[in-house]
């Protein structure tokens, strides 16, 4: 049956506080979800509190601040912090985000920070992304064709065919919208996620790819794609504006037109 | 517990925390993309999304219909319902109405075992069960419009 509690191991306890020095003026309070997979406890919520002027602008730089000066071990994931690699996916006040381009000023007083919701958890704030990863590689997010490339030049597309690739394309692959289906959460071992099906999709209407069809053939599959129910949650946590929903709306659209 | 150095290494670890070891219990050394690719593409599912679409437009004026004849029926004792019950094209609508019905909600519960039943064993006699309610009341709701419909009293 679907999983109405979290394992016994993965249930919440409380944690530590670590109070503000005393001289603060405004205290922002961070709730972090930790879990340290040695310590073969349960995960905790600690909770850090800060001067609010020593947060930073970002959810990133008040994490950083809490690293450097609060609690070295805190782990998460974070490289670009400008929204580009994808690295700092986390749950914050309920919402898949990423930490670098979320503001603090449009956050309350009091911030809860989680893992990416329902993955295996690596340390703290770092989820086991290794699934997720192999469906993307699974939907083969390269070129495939048989006509060889001219010699003397790439693969030619007009104007109007890259214009429908070009925000498809633009996916930095962070996990905040598959993490955030339900569908994916309840069946993510043969449900693909919005994720992978909005790559799949990218290469499927790419002009210059020749394995369209073989594509299409290797997604018809009740759980690789029809899991998805339309819930829409992947679009509206989408932090590059991209719609993955209504790429899988588009695959199963064109699956139809194909049978007659 | 397991020390993770680096996810891809490390994946076919047991580790602890939100579901992680119900998904990939002890002693799967599959790897990644085999697992993702899992038993492949079952090449179906194309008919059961357009037929559920399919018979929930066919169900939109239908159910309309129904409404709207029931509501304005004079009365709804026995004889006036089965009165008009037996009348032709009410007959025909409602058997179409008690198939569609029945058709949309087996194509609808099913996804539903599906979504939340994971144990195979489990699965697959939920989903012969609901296959064949679906047909007893389908057959059942058929035969009573039909027995109306010609025989009068019941
Ligand atoms: S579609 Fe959006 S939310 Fe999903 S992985 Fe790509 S960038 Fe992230
Ligand atoms: S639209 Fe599909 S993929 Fe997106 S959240 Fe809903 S079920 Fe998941
Ligand atoms: S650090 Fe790269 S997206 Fe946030």
């Amino acid at each position: 049956m679907a999983d109405f509690r979290l394992p016994a191991n993965s249930r919440i306890r409380k944690g530590v506080t670590h109070k503000a020095p005393e001289a603060a003026r405004e205290v922002r309070a961070f709730r972090i979800y930790r879990f340290d997979p040695d310590s073969g406890e349960n995960p905790r919520v600690d909770t850090f509190e800060l001067e609010a002027g020593e947060c930073g602008q970002m959810v990133l730089d008040a994490l950083i601040r809490i690293k450097s000066t609060v609690d070295s071990s805190l782990a998460f994931r974070r490289s670009c912090r400008e929204g580009i690699c994808g690295s700092c996916a986390m749950n914050i006040d309920g919402l898949n985000r990423l930490a670098c381009i979320t503001s603090l000023h449009d956050l309350g007083r009091e911030v809860h920070i989680y893992p990416l919701p329902h993955m295996p958890v690596v340390k703290d704030l770092v989820p086991d992304l290794t699934h997720f990863y192999a469906q993307y590689a699974s939907v083969k997010p390269w070129l495939l064709a048989e006509t060889p490339a001219p010699p003397d030049r790439e693969r030619l597309q007009s104007k109007a065919e890259q214009e429908k690739i070009d925000r498809p394309a633009a996916c930095i692959l962070c996990a905040c919208c598959s993490t955030s289906c339900p569908s994916y959460w309840w069946n993510s071992d043969r449900y693909l996620g919005p994720a992978a099906l909005l790559a799949a999709y990218r290469w499927i209407i790419d002009s210059r790819d020749e394995a369209s069809g073989q594509r299409l053939d290797a997604l018809e599959d009740p759980f690789k794609l029809y899991r998805c129910h339309t819930i829409m949650n992947c679009t509206d946590v989408c932090p590059k504006d991209l719609n993955p929903a209504k790429a899988i709306a588009e695959i199963k659209k064109m699956l139809v037109e194909r049978q007659s | 517990m397991t020390k993770s150095s680096g996810s891809m290494s490390s994946a076919a670890q047991p580790r602890p925390g939100r579901g992680g070891e119900a998904r990939q219990g002890p002693g799967n050394l599959r790897s990644p993309l085999g697992r993702a690719i899992g038993a492949g593409c079952a090449k179906q599912g194309v008919q059961h999304w357009w037929t559920q679409r399919l018979s929930a437009v066919a169900l939109v004026p239908l159910a309309i219909w129904f409404a709207v004849s029931m509501l304005s029926l004079p009365s709804h004792d026995y004889s006036t319902v089965s009165a008009w019950m037996a009348q032709g094209w009410t007959s025909v609508f409602l058997i179409l109405f008690v198939l569609s019905a029945a058709w949309h909600s087996q194509l609808g519960v099913r996804v539903v075992v599906e979504d939340y039943v994971h144990d195979s064993g489990t699965k697959s006699l939920a989903l012969a069960l609901v296959t064949f309610f679906h047909v007893v009341v389908a057959v059942a709701g058929v035969f009573a419009i039909l027995k109306v419909a010609f025989g009068g009293a019941a």
